[in-house]
């Protein structure tokens, strides 16, 4: 249906006059949606994936990538061939026929009638001077697809479809409750008969006893349509609910996706595993082990080099990409903290790129070192403690998604 | 089971029914709530938007706008009664005035300053809200206690200014070898009451090595106070804490004390660096560790009974994940109670040891977490349950019809328009609240008294 390559959304944040900063919101994802599936895209907030749901049907522009629409699945992977091979003139050749981002002007209104949003709060998606049957004409008009009376008898059986009553069309959004608005804003997005629907949290602003409502609506409109559906959400039950494959996403980058049972169930990224052991359950008194994450997301305009997720992870080891800040503050740590009696002058300098440590018996920190590496992962990535101190750091490697066997990827160089 | 009842009552709320007067008619917001909280108890309460939840936390705090009106019953927090002026006013009479009832609240609000922060304090939803964006952290925390208890601040610092190094190394020679209460009993004989805290806290910590924490206590000694710390101390024992220059010297002194205790509360609470975190603004923090700040300004005076409104509503689960770990950790080392107010039964299922469940204004069950998850009585606590969203579920059971309008709430149970099982006497009577065995209450005509023992 749709496929998004290298997908990336730089937004410029106020930086010093020589060098602009960016806040890197999408970094590098590629994603395909198949025809009829609801994929569902979960992660926490400003992991990137309200900014992927709008850059997917062009409500932003994408700083860089590609986005092809309603390709058939033999193009898509002859792209991505492509792009393994960096073959151009297939790419050019296939881009010309199916890209999004080249489309223009009444083109790309025309497509818009394939594509539409449900956006999260239905208190502020949804205009307070219209009436219903505007709210929900607009689409109809703006993009030339029914008008007049069609598109007022459209209105009629699509508020009949999300189970409103026919007099809700007088109404104005004020005498809504949420769940109402949340379905206006639903038949809205199905006024011009989209195939590809994205949910942009459809359920976060509502009652638990509503939400179920609404995910039975969804649901319900899916099996008659046969609607491509992404849903973005941070509600893992609801996307277990809803979904057909799951997409992980954290700070920006795709860290894993595939079918929803594998991902869910038996989740492989050491993220997806933290985040979904994090999720309560209606067990109480349950004896599961939990995950618990230390420490807050990095900051997106100097995110963390190597794998975004290696500071947190605690299955992180050498080639995630420590960094001699990070190393040096665990050192600190240990040398003043944990084993203050072995060391107690010590003190750890950085200069440069390289660490070095200064009044310490370099056979006890070796020692010291090995012990506490299950713990303290960021000791896995040093090599060797030299006699004169230097603290000798592993290379890095970049993780890529990497294809597992029951239809999955995941982006951990555990993996590789 | 018998052990519960031997538990000692922190807070009572009785009956407590409270409206709203506004222009469009009278919201019956509480129609009759009874709980008990014990103390050491975490306590959930859930219910959907509407159901009354947040106000019986507000009204248990007293803190109620002008156009409320309690029309009855009690909240007992140690014996004293919260709002009892608001319900002498409220219960007589037809005739309400809201600017009469201001006036009790004006009055009220003044007797409880002593009581809210210090016997019960509060944790809002939102901690972005709930801080003061013009002042760092430490200073937020510092003046909590500041406000309660100066002389706690007053009995660290001066203490840590008498203590000599020989007596402190005495001092931890007693804690390694003896244990905590024999350190207590030294702690007075030598007159030293306030070191007490400072030590334990740091001899508590379970990630540094002893040696490096005694270093640390040792160093206790070298922290003197400054002259002019001294001064300000001084003028505030001769009372003079009133006069312009002097109370400002005092309240610097004091509250430079108070970030000390600050730090303290912030290691505990699990935040890395907290020197600094303590210098820093609220926007600078992120919404995990704002959230962490709002409980340590919270729990900064030991208070008998914390209420927590929805304290993880605003936060991804990782973090949410973080909170919760604490709040199980806090239940067990501070003597304090909790009432955990959520809409999210899966939160309450991983924090709570008991559960209520509110509808309209009351609460209709009420049990033990595992009993009200594995065998719920009352009809919108099932329904409630299986609208959760899991893995499994293929269709969602929802509950039909929305929240009643509580300005006219139906008569008999008010659940009976929602509930599939509702039956004639349903509609016209008011069920009371039933036991079922020792912990476990209900609501409901369905069931009767002893159902379950």
């Amino acid at each position: 249906m749709i496929g998004a390559f290298n997908l990336k959304k730089y937004f410029p944040v106020r930086g010093s006059a020589l060098k602009s900063l960016y806040v890197k919101a999408v970094d590098n994802v590629s994603i395909k949606v198949n025809r009829g599936e609801v994929l569902g895209i979960v992660g926490e907030s400003g992991s990137g994936k309200s900014t992927l749901g709008r850059l997917l049907i062009r409500l932003l522009e994408p700083t860089a990538g590609e986005i092809l629409f309603d390709a058939p699945e033999e193009e898509l992977k002859r792209y991505e061939d492509a792009l393994l091979t960096n073959d151009e003139k297939t790419m050019k050749e296939i881009s010309s026929r199916y890209s999004l981002l080249s489309k223009k002007g009444s083109e790309l209104r025309k497509l818009r009638t394939r594509m539409n949003m449900v956006f999260q709060d239905p208190y502020s998606s949804i205009d307070p001077r219209y009436r219903i049957l505007d709210v929900i004409m607009e689409p109809m008009i703006s993009t030339g697809y029914l008008k007049g009376e069609e598109a007022r008898r459209k209105v009629y059986d699509l508020l009949e479809e999300v189970g409103l009553p026919r007099n809700f069309a007088m109404r104005y959004p004020h005498e809504l409750s949420g769940g109402q608005r949340q379905r206006v804003a639903i038949a809205r997005a199905l006024a011009t008969d989209p195939d590809l629907l994205i949910l942009d949290e459809p359920t976060s602003a509502l009652d638990v006893s509503v939400q179920a409502q609404i995910l039975n609506l969804l649901n319900e409109l899916r099996r008659k349509k046969n609607i491509t559906m992404v849903l973005i959400t941070h509600n893992i039950a609801v996307v277990s609910y809803m979904a057909n494959r799951v997409a992980v996403m954290y700070s920006g980058r795709l860290m894993e996706i595939g079918d929803k049972e594998s991902v869910l169930n038996n989740p492989k990224h050491p993220y997806t595993m933290a985040l979904i052991s994090s999720v309560p359950r209606p067990e109480p008194g349950s004896t599961r082990k939990r995950i618990i994450l230390k420490g807050d997301p990095p900051n997106l305009i100097n995110p963390p080099r190597g794998c975004v997720f290696h500071p947190r992870c605690p299955m992180a080891f050498e080639k995630c990409g420590w960094s001699v800040d990070e190393i040096m503050e665990d050192m600190n740590y240990l040398l003043q903290g944990k084993y203050y009696n072995l060391f107690e002058k010590a003190s750890v300098i950085i200069e440069g790129t390289k660490m070095y440590v200064r009044n310490v018996n370099i056979e006890l920190l070796r020692k010291v070192i090995n012990e506490e590496k299950d713990k303290i992962r960021s000791l896995t990535s040093i090599v060797d403690v030299t006699e004169d101190g230097e603290v000798k750091i592993s290379e890095f490697e970049e993780p890529k998604l990497f294809k597992e066997n029951d239809n999955r990827e995941v982006a951990c160089l555990l993996f590789k | 089971m018998s052990q519960v009842k031997t538990r000692e009552k922190v807070l009572e709320v009785q009956n407590l029914r409270l409206s709203f007067y506004t222009r469009r008619g009278v919201y019956k917001a509480l129609r009759g709530a009874t709980l008990n909280l014990y103390s050491g108890e975490v306590l959930g309460i859930a219910g959907e938007s509407g159901s009354g939840k947040s106000t019986l936390g507000l009204a248990i705090m007293g803190l109620l706008p002008r156009n409320a009106r309690v029309e009855d019953g009690t909240v007992l927090l140690d014996g004293m009664d919260m709002i009892r002026p608001l319900r002498d006013y409220g219960s007589q009479g037809s005739r309400f005035s809201v600017k009469k009832n201001e006036k009790i609240i004006k009055r009220l609000n003044k007797t409880l300053q002593t009581v809210r922060g210090k016997k019960i304090s509060m944790v809002f939803q939102e901690p972005l809200t709930a801080l003061n964006p013009v002042l760092p952290v430490g200073y937020q925390i510092a003046e909590a206690v500041y406000f309660h208890d100066p002389e706690r601040l007053i009995r660290r610092a001066l203490s840590r200014q008498k203590v000599t190094h020989e007596e402190l190394r005495e001092l931890l020679n007693v804690l390694k070898a003896q244990g905590e209460e024999r350190f207590l009993e030294e702690i007075e004989r030598k007159g030293l009451q306030g070191l007490d805290e400072q030590i334990l806290s740091i001899w508590r910590r379970r990630d540094i090595h002893e040696a490096r924490k005694e270093k640390m206590i040792l160093n206790l000694a070298n922290v003197k106070l400054s002259r002019m710390d001294l001064m300000g101390i001084s003028l505030y024992q001769r009372n003079m804490g009133k006069f312009p220059l002097a109370s400002r010297f005092a309240k610097n002194a004091l509250i430079r004390e108070g970030y000390r205790l600050a730090v303290e509360l912030l290691t505990f609470l699990g935040i890395p660096h907290p020197e600094k975190v303590v210098r820093l603004y609220p926007h600078e923090l992120s919404g995990g560790m704002r959230q962490r700040i709002v409980i340590a300004i919270a729990l900064a005076n030991n208070p008998k009974v914390v209420i927590m409104d929805e304290p993880t509503s605003a936060l991804d689960v990782t973090i949410q994940a973080q909170i919760l770990d604490l709040v199980k950790d806090l239940k067990s080392d501070f003597n304090t109670s909790f009432i955990f107010i959520s809409h999210d039964l899966s939160v309450l299922a991983e924090v709570s040891d008991r559960i209520g469940i509110m509808y309209a204004g009351q609460i209709v069950e009420i049990g033990s977490a595992k009993e009200i998850f594995q065998e719920p009585l009352h009809p919108y606590t099932k329904m409630l349950m299986e609208a959760i969203p899991t893995m499994d579920k293929t269709v969602l059971k929802t509950v039909p019809g929305s929240v009643p309008d509580m300005r006219n709430p139906p008569p008999g149970c008010a659940f009976s328009p929602r509930c599939p099982f509702a039956m004639e006497e349903c509609r016209t009577n008011e069920p009371r609240m039933v036991e079922v065995n020792d912990e476990h209450s209900v609501a409901c005509f369905l069931v009767r008294k002893g159902d379950k023992k």
